[in-house]
């Protein structure tokens, strides 16, 4: 049995150690890039949105290169269609004449952990062990990415953060044992505090918020938080794996985040549509210069908060852009709405420092 | 005579602008890019040159415009910028206490709102191009009135007939079934103008903050139906003011004088008589498999571009 699973930005490396680490024979995803999406999107009907889209096109990249099972997360009771992900996916693949083992599992530790033993027969200590691991790789990694962003507007040689992030993420995906970890991070820690930055700088700040497989996956976004930093501006990105799973763990967080959005949504709409009101609203309060929202085309949550995002941008007057993505959008449109983007942000942070 | 060039490189035309050091005009062009982007900046410069006097020195180029990377390569400009701060930065110079900026060019459209001199906020049309130049210009050639004339046949008509404006398709769908049911030329074309301005203001400038004075560029801006068509809409005064074709240009020319560099990138205006090409090739290096474009002068690779890992575009050549 060969395992193959969706590739997720940089988080794709820790997904990897977990199943590596369970003794499972694993046919890593490759990144994704233009040719995936088209043949993702050649199989897949027209009005599915972009994630679908790119998830199968790894697969097929995967199942070329000898895969035959495809473990993907599906969520019961909740956000959007991808209650019905893995369903959908199996049928558009069974329909293109692919017969794949698909092995769908609910995000909960009892699903996760009965499928994971049904399919590896790995003990219980050992599959503690390799979650652990898997979770320390990603907290790893998304510290890295939040530290980028940080740096990227401050560095004084032009591509240098980029140039350590890009040789540490493969080195990353060597490490399969806990006590190289432990070096890597030291090693790393050096390497980046090493990256000379101009401390005093003022720059000026901008939130991401939207749906988070588009926001976490740099090879979906077109890289929008290096070409933001190149801009220097500085991204803040609050949706990555760790929130979502401390959602699943604590849901209470949904309760609090309803309570503060009250005034412009009065429910659920899916996804992760209450948490960008509730991210956009605190930006703004934390005196941000801009907001982007990202989402795929056709995002059901995404476009349905979408309006009441534009009016908090009115009243507030905070600069906001939503980028919204398909498999049809070209790099060029992207790039100059970025760029004048960034050009409002700064028009606006400078107004406001002037005061 | 000290002057600043500002280059325009469009879907459909291209504009070249000079200004002197106290920001006047002294020469601007407007002619169509025919789908060549090189060649068109090569004629473009041509023609500067043969206009202007002798001694004029350049002492910065700017580009904007879709084209804008290639250019700003193939001429050595000095700031490469976005068509929406240009257009801004332009305008506030005629206008300075301008709100809004409506710009239609020959593919996309967009809207610009400014606050004390500076944009706030803008939209692009993001899937549908209609009302841009280039659908104008293919309607126009269909009922066989030339582009120049469909503005003023628009003013004609006291009856414009409803066109469906929510896509180009069904636009043109909907003027070809008109036509058949025997509508006059002029309401239709009316019903066009009207159309496309209202679909402009549902799509892009949609959830916008319109308030006047509004300003009207672009290529489309020359079309008087179009402007008569927004006034309606609106129910506000559009102007459009001298240069309204050029002002990305302009506004380009006038960003490159304030940055102040003490010697230009230009290359000179040799440039318009060597040979440039530019070829693309796929990145094997990684799994991103970049599309990396490559310009070469003469044979001798200037610049290459396109690929998110630097490796090819920070080369040293």
């Amino acid at each position: 049995m060969k395992i193959t699973f969706p590739y997720w930005g940089n988080y794709t490396i820790a997904f990897k150690t977990l199943f590596k680490k369970l003794g499972l024979d694993v046919v890593p995803p490759e990144k994704t890039n233009p040719r995936a999406i088209e043949d993702g999107a050649k199989i897949s009907p027209e009005m599915y949105c972009l994630p679908l889209k790119i998830n199968i096109g790894n697969y097929l990249s995967a199942i070329k290169r000898g895969a035959d099972t495809i473990f993907m997360v599906t969520s019961l009771g909740g956000s959007c269609r991808l209650r019905y992900y893995g369903a959908i996916q199996e049928k558009v693949l069974s329909d293109a004449g692919y017969d794949i083992n698909f092995i769908v599992f609910d995000q909960t530790p009892k699903d996760i952990y009965k499928k994971i033993k049904e399919v590896s027969g790995a003990s219980f200590w050992q599959i503690i062990k390799a979650g652990w691991f898997f979770y320390e790789k990603l907290r790893l990694i998304e510290k890295l990415e939040k530290m980028a962003n940080y740096l990227r507007p401050r560095e004084r040689i032009k591509g240098g953060t980029d140039k350590i992030l890009m040789q540490a993420f493969l080195d990353l995906d060597k490490i399969n044992i806990k006590k190289e970890l432990a070096e890597f991070k030291k090693e790393i820690e050096q390497k980046i505090s090493k990256i000379e930055i101009d401390k005093e700088k003022v720059v000026p700040k901008v939130g991401l918020v939207g749906e988070i497989f588009t926001v976490s996956d740099g090879a979906v976004n077109f890289g929008i938080e290096e070409k933001l930093g190149k801009e220097e501006v500085e991204v803040h990105r609050e949706m990555d794996i760790t929130y979502h799973l401390k959602k699943r763990v604590f849901p209470w967080k949904d309760w609090l985040i309803q309570r503060k959005i009250n005034p412009y949504l009065g429910s659920t709409v899916g996804g992760h549509g209450r948490d960008a009101i509730y991210e956009m609203l605190n930006y703004v309060k934390k005196d941000f210069d801009g907001l982007i929202q990202l989402l795929p085309f056709g995002c059901m949550p995404e476009v349905t908060i979408r309006p009441i995002l534009q009016k908090i941008h009115l009243k507030s007057g905070i600069p906001f852009l939503s980028l919204s993505l398909d498999e049809q959008a070209a790099e060029a449109g992207i790039n100059t709405r970025i760029e004048a983007f960034v050009d409002v942000v700064k028009n606006y942070h400078n107004k406001k420092k002037k005061i | 005579m000290k002057t600043y060039l500002g280059i325009d490189v469009g879907s459909l035309t291209c504009k070249l602008v000079l200004i002197n050091e106290k920001n006047e005009i002294t020469f601007s062009s407007y002619f169509r890019t025919e789908g060549n982007p090189i060649q068109a900046v090569q004629k473009g410069l041509r023609e500067l040159k043969n206009k202007i006097p002798k001694n004029t020195e350049i002492l910065g180029v700017g580009t904007t415009g879709s084209a804008r990377y290639l250019a700003g390569v193939i001429t050595g400009a000095d700031l490469i910028k976005n068509e929406i701060t240009a257009h801004a930065r332009g305008t506030t110079f005629f206008i300075p206490d301008v709100k809004t900026i409506i710009e239609i060019g020959g593919q996309d459209s967009k809207i610009i709102i400014l606050e004390n001199r500076v944009a706030v906020d803008f939209a692009m049309n993001l899937l549908c191009a209609a009302g841009t130049g280039s659908f104008l210009d293919a309607q126009a050639f269909r009922m066989d009135i030339p582009i120049e004339r469909f503005g003023e046949l628009a003013l004609k008509s006291g009856n414009p007939t409803t066109i469906s404006s929510r896509c180009t398709i069904f636009a043109e769908s909907d003027m070809i079934h008109k036509q058949q049911i025997g509508h006059k030329t002029e309401d239709i074309v009316a019903g066009l103008c009207e159309g496309l301005a209202r679909n402009f203001l549902s799509n892009v400038a949609k959830g916008k903050n319109i308030k006047p004075p509004i300003v009207f560029l672009g290529g489309v801006s020359e079309n008087v139906g179009m402007r008569k068509a927004f006034k309606g809409a609106l129910n506000q005064k559009i102007i459009v003011p001298k240069y309204n074709t050029v002002m990305g240009a302009f506004g380009v020319a006038l960003l490159v004088k304030k940055l102040g560099f003490p010697k230009s990138k230009f290359f000179g205006f040799e440039i318009s008589d060597k040979d440039i090409r530019c070829t693309s090739f796929i990145c094997k290096g990684c799994p991103n498999q970049c599309e990396v474009i490559e310009a070469r002068i003469d044979g001798k690779v200037i610049a290459r571009w396109g690929d998110r890992c630097g490796k090819w575009s920070s080369l040293n050549l």
